[in-house]
């Protein structure tokens, strides 16, 4: 993937003008997601497309698409004596992201440093090569987001290859961010027209974000005194260990491997998601658990995100979305839980 | 994509735990396949998915390798019901290895209990077919009773060699009648047998709880923890610093282990040493015991 920002000026772009390039990608064959309540879709016709900037966040992020919540890694075939073994061919059609929340957008990059330190993963990188995230400003807030508290902002162009900016009803501003985003839209040069910076900005500049609600390094520090400390027990006693959470994250990136026969001699090994919070996550097979309780696992979770990730690859494996406590069954709230680690007066729940 | 091998051999260590002796079934990849000390593999029954086993045998060994697995759950129990000539799944070698390089010239201390064995007899086989290089080295293994020990053809071997010290335990209530070795916990009998701490690496694996018990009287004998080595055996899945499994603090025990010295271990997040319940267990057992 590369990254490397260039610099372009700015460009304006009509919604219908935006539609017939969502529609030229479609005839050539590719895949269109766009954001809806649940997930991000597949968009099979322009009409009835509408880039709504204040929704709310989709239930999951588009992570499956990359990582997709369970898929073969290999079959195998049982003779007498034999196994043979065939590979997969790894889908990776070029997938055009129309929308990206600006938390979602930065994911992919997040991730990959875990992808592809030491081993690289080819599942991921094959189809993260050939996503295409074009960003769009987010106005929605509530109280659950926290992108601002974790180097993020609804206005971030971080990890979007293309980021628009709704000017009125009809008109996009558009910023070209990557080369991959420059060479994407190049054969649609002609719909572009050139935009105004500051008209932009003002914009930018007045969209409500949400208050930062702690200091991650900060909470950095926190976690890497007080392991052992009891506010772990109260989230603990509250969570249930259903991994909803880890689920829905933009950057959960747990999983498990299992083999699946699906008649006497052929069958396939599967990667499926999986995620701290359960119970069995660390079980040894001698039935010695490391994580036996759900304080401990809670524990995981946060130290995870905030701590070890940073010191693995240097930044904080969470965007900010908000999205596991949106779903969370039993309310529990990370980011209230992260800032209310320093408070001594205050429980962590 | 993991290799196939073929199980040439089968051999029932104890009733729970089995040996199998593998050669891949490409030749290419068994001229290839090398791997250290220490490290471990993933085995595939296909089916039932895959286990995460150290390699048993030692690298000088070239004709093929070996695992030892204790049966617990699914997918050894179906490793379990393959026969001689049937083929299983092996990807790997995963992980880190004894820095065998640095234990020359240095007198050598193993300590196994339980299937802590098998990576530590790895390490000896391979030393000792580089016996020069090494001077005193004194064996400990303790199992659960005879029948539990494994290996028993080696450790008659071991015992026969007037190069090394091999000291063999079982727990008490596990003797037989005709039992010659020592009876008693590994902590115990290490404390009895233990060689001159100075220049000497002390290599330990075995149950969290026999670990737990163990560092104190190595600490007590004058053992520094940057020269005791352990095996962490943390549960995996993917072997390749991807699933999360393994994790414990900003370690990954598939790619920065399994071979940890206890000064390292001690500056983890102590999460491997929960052992509340086993040690409350163990106390029992040996109230009990003492009458
Ligand atoms: S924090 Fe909430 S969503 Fe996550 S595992 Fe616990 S109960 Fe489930
Ligand atoms: S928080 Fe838990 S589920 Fe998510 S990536 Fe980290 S260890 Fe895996
Ligand atoms: S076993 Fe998968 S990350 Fe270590």
């Amino acid at each position: 993937m590369t990254q490397r920002s260039i610099q372009m000026d700015e460009k304006i772009i009509s919604r219908v003008d935006l539609l017939n390039i969502c529609q030229d990608v479609i005839e050539k064959g590719n895949t269109l997601l766009t954001p809806g309540v649940a997930d991000y879709s597949v968009v099979k016709d322009v009409s009835n497309l509408n880039l709504d900037a204040s929704a709310l966040p989709s239930k999951i992020s588009y992570k499956s698409y990359v990582f997709p919540r369970t898929e073969p890694v290999l079959y195998y075939k049982r003779s007498k004596n034999d196994v043979q073994l065939i590979d997969v061919n790894i889908d990776s059609k070029k997938i055009v992201i129309l929308g990206a929340k600006p938390c979602d957008a930065n994911s992919l990059n997040i991730m990959k440093h875990l992808f592809n330190w030491d081993y690289s993963d080819e599942f991921f990188n094959m189809r993260a090569k050939n996503f295409i995230v074009i960003g769009l400003m987010c106005s929605h807030f509530d109280e659950y987001c926290f992108c601002t508290s974790v180097g993020s902002s609804p206005v971030s162009e971080k990890g979007s290859d293309i980021f628009l900016i709704p000017l009125d009803e009809n008109n996009y501003a558009m910023k070209i961010i990557t080369d991959k985003g420059k060479e994407f839209i190049t054969p649609y040069s002609g719909y572009l027209k050139s935009g105004d910076e500051n008209r932009s900005k003002r914009i930018t500049e007045n969209v409500k974000q949400p208050d930062v609600a702690f200091d991650s390094s900060e909470v950095y520090k926190w976690l890497g005194e007080n392991f052992e400390s009891p506010k772990w027990e109260g989230v603990g006693n509250l969570c249930l260990s259903c991994a909803q959470c880890a689920f829905v994250c933009p950057v959960c990136h747990c999983f498990d491997i299992t083999d699946e026969d699906y008649s006497y001699t052929e069958g396939r090994r599967m990667k499926n998601w999986d995620g701290c919070q359960f119970g069995n996550f660390t079980l040894h097979a001698s039935g010695h658990n490391p994580r036996d309780i759900q304080s401990k696992r809670y524990r995981q979770r946060v130290n995870h995100k905030f701590r070890y990730y940073v010191n693995k690859f240097g930044e904080i494996l969470c965007t900010g979305c908000g999205r596991c406590s949106r779903g969370c069954p039993v309310s529990v709230d990370i980011k209230e839980i992260v800032s209310n680690c320093k408070n001594d007066q205050k429980e962590l729940r | 994509m993991p290799h196939t091998a073929e199980i040439k051999e089968i051999i029932d260590e104890s009733p729970d735990t089995r040996t199998f002796r593998l050669r891949f079934r490409d030749a290419d990849t068994a001229d290839r396949f090398e791997f250290k000390a220490g490290q471990f593999a993933e085995y595939s029954a296909f089916g039932d998915g895959e286990s995460t086993f150290c390699i048993a045998s030692s690298p000088t060994q070239k004709d093929y390798i070996e695992c030892s697995f204790k049966v617990y759950g699914k997918v050894t129990q179906s490793l379990r019901r393959l026969n001689k000539g049937d083929t299983i799944g092996i990807r790997g070698p995963y992980g880190n290895w004894f820095p065998l390089e640095e234990f020359k010239g240095k007198n050598l201390l193993f300590i196994a209990g339980g299937i802590g064995i098998a990576p530590v007899r790895c390490v000896i086989n391979n030393v000792l077919d580089l016996r020069d290089e090494f001077k005193d080295i004194t064996i400990i293994y303790g199992a659960r009773s005879v029948s539990d020990l494994i290996y028993k053809q080696e450790i008659k071997e071991w015992k026969a060699r007037r190069d090394i010290k091999t000291v063999i335990t079982v727990d008490p209530g596990g003797e037989t009648a005709s039992w010659d070795g020592e009876v008693g916990f590994v902590p115990a009998v290490l404390e009895k047998n233990a060689p001159e701490s100075e220049n000497t690496v002390v290599i330990l694996c075995g149950p969290p709880v026999m670990i737990k018990f163990t560092m104190p009287v190595l600490t007590g004998l004058g053992f520094k923890d940057e020269f005791v080595y352990t095996t962490l055996e943390n549960r995996m899945k993917c072997g390749l610093g991807k699933c999360g499994r393994c994790n414990i603090g900003n370690v990954y025990v598939c790619k920065d282990g399994p071979v940890f010295t206890y000064a390292e271990i001690k500056k983890l997040p102590q999460e491997f040493n929960n052992f509340k319940f086993q040690i409350a267990n163990y106390k029992l057992q040996i109230a009990f015991l003492k009458g």
